[in-house]
């Protein structure tokens, strides 16, 4: 068994087309979850309706699209919904949307549980002091939802950011995709995805690390804990 | 475009049947045997987190954050495609498909059990002790018994998770069921179709295993003291625990 020559070169050789590829992943991360968000919204919203249909729908759609793996979702748009219906999507645009669909069902549930989560009394009091059902959701409860939201949420991104690894195989030119061409040319396959996998590593452990910290520090204020 | 062609086309899934319900188990499989793998090495892990031996808790720490950390992409190409260029190590597709969803699992599986070994009251070890029982039986016949119906539910969760990750095997091809779609939409071009299918047996398979899960949960309720039901979907605890009514 033959020692293996590392050769780190190849890293720092193509640095700043890797880092050009990191980009791209965290754009499309950031697209995806903007969508994610929207979508959540809307499904929670629709959750919590007063209507038991909207309700149901809601909560079936959000079932059915945290249940299907993102991989097929991403293939399932790109390829399916484009030949089929003829919506051209790019590769970044079908990317941003398979993490949006599987991140919103993710945040549709975080959104309810923040808001199921600030007190009823609050809404009533809005209510009373004569603000629309709007307003006191606008003004008065997703304020307070939005304390408790935001430490999930950036759990979220951390995991469409490593879900967002995978869009490479729809040929969108993320880190991962300019790590397999380099190596292709290279032979250098274990220098570059190490690198890569480093890179992901570092990010996702300080993203996480930053909502733990912003879990603690808002948590201090809420009043009903 | 594809005018003369039908709209929708499920002759076309019913001819790939076989090939799909045959990537459909290997799916499975990868999965079920990926989360025993996991739930062992995670057990491990966490006893190693808990130990009083610091080096073996940092070996456990650093373990847990780097396969809580790495994208299961670039984690399957290191095991695959790493380990044979590095450690000369040739591992078949599916052994090192289960091995990466197992190494990956296990990471998160260690936190769940750590938790919930940590949620067993303090007051039964001590009566272990009391009882004058050595640390290793107060661990192996009181703690682990009660943390194991803590651990259930989220160990399922996970479980759901290697389903829904084990499309990504086929990366380095495994001939599971996204791998199968994958191929036949390309030969029959039907991607459509042939997606849509997957999504569903995905979509089946996951509640099923939801549904079930739920069961055994209720059944262990049963025997515990604490009747607090966690549904496996509910990634949200609701702090007021009190229910919206719609």
């Amino acid at each position: 068994m033959g020692t293996y020559n590392f050769n780190w070169h190849v890293v720092q050789d193509n640095l700043p087309q890797l880092m050009h590829g990191l980009v791209i992943t965290l754009q499309i991360s950031a697209v995806g979850m903007f969508l994610a968000i929207l979508f959540g919204l809307f499904l929670a919203t629709m959750r919590l309706s007063q209507y038991k249909a909207m309700s149901s729908i809601s909560y079936g759609v959000t079932q059915v699209s945290r249940s299907i793996p993102l991989f097929v979702l991403l293939f399932w748009v790109y390829y399916g919904l484009s030949l089929k219906f003829g919506i051209k999507f790019s590769e970044f645009q079908a990317g941003a949307v398979a993490l949006g669909i599987t991140g919103g069902a993710y945040m549709a549930e975080i959104l309810r549980g923040g808001i199921m989560a600030v007190d009823p009394g609050q809404q009533e009091a809005a209510l009373a002091i004569g603000l629309t059902r709007f307003k006191a959701s606008q003004l008065v409860v997703l304020p307070q939802a939005i304390k408790i939201v935001i430490p999930q949420a950036v759990n979220v991104y951390v995991g469409l950011l490593k879900g967002a690894t995978i869009v490479s195989v729809i040929g969108v030119a993320d880190m991962i995709y300019v790590a397999q061409y380099v190596s292709l040319q290279t032979f250098r396959p274990f220098e570059l995805y190490s690198f890569a996998g480093i890179v992901f590593i570092s990010l996702t452990l300080s993203i996480a690390g930053f909502a733990w910290l912003l879990e603690k520090k808002l948590s201090h204020g809420r009043v009903n804990g | 475009m594809a005018e003369s062609k039908p709209a929708f086309d499920f002759q076309a899934i019913w001819d790939s049947r076989l090939i799909l319900l045959k990537g459909f188990g290997i799916a499975m499989f990868s999965a079920s045997a990926a989360i025993v793998l996991a739930i062992v090495l995670g057990l491990i892990i966490s006893l190693m987190r808990l130990s009083r031996v610091k080096p073996l808790q940092y070996f456990a720490f650093c373990y847990t954050q780097l396969f809580r950390g790495v994208p299961l992409y670039v984690l399957i190409i290191w095991v695959y495609f790493g380990l044979a260029i590095v450690a000369n190590v040739n591992i078949p597709k599916i052994p090192a498909g289960i091995l990466t969803l197992a190494l990956l699992n296990s990471g998160y599986l260690s936190e769940t059990f750590r938790s919930g070994i940590l949620a067993v009251p303090s007051g039964q070890r001590e009566a272990g002790e009391a009882l004058g029982l050595k640390r290793r039986e107060i661990t192996r016949f009181i703690v682990l018994p009660q943390a194991f119906r803590i651990v259930v539910p989220p160990t399922g969760n996970q479980f759901v998770d290697a389903i829904k990750d084990s499309a990504i095997l086929s990366i380095i091809g495994v001939p599971e069921l996204m791998r199968m779609a994958q191929q036949q939409a390309n030969v029959l071009y039907r991607p459509f179709e042939f997606y849509t299918v997957a999504g569903l047996l995905y979509l089946l398979a996951v509640l099923i295993v939801s549904k079930f899960l739920t069961r055994l949960e209720q059944k262990l309720a049963g025997y515990s003291k604490s009747t607090k039901k966690v549904k496996p979907f509910e990634m949200v605890q609701d702090t007021t625990g009190s229910e919206v009514v719609a």
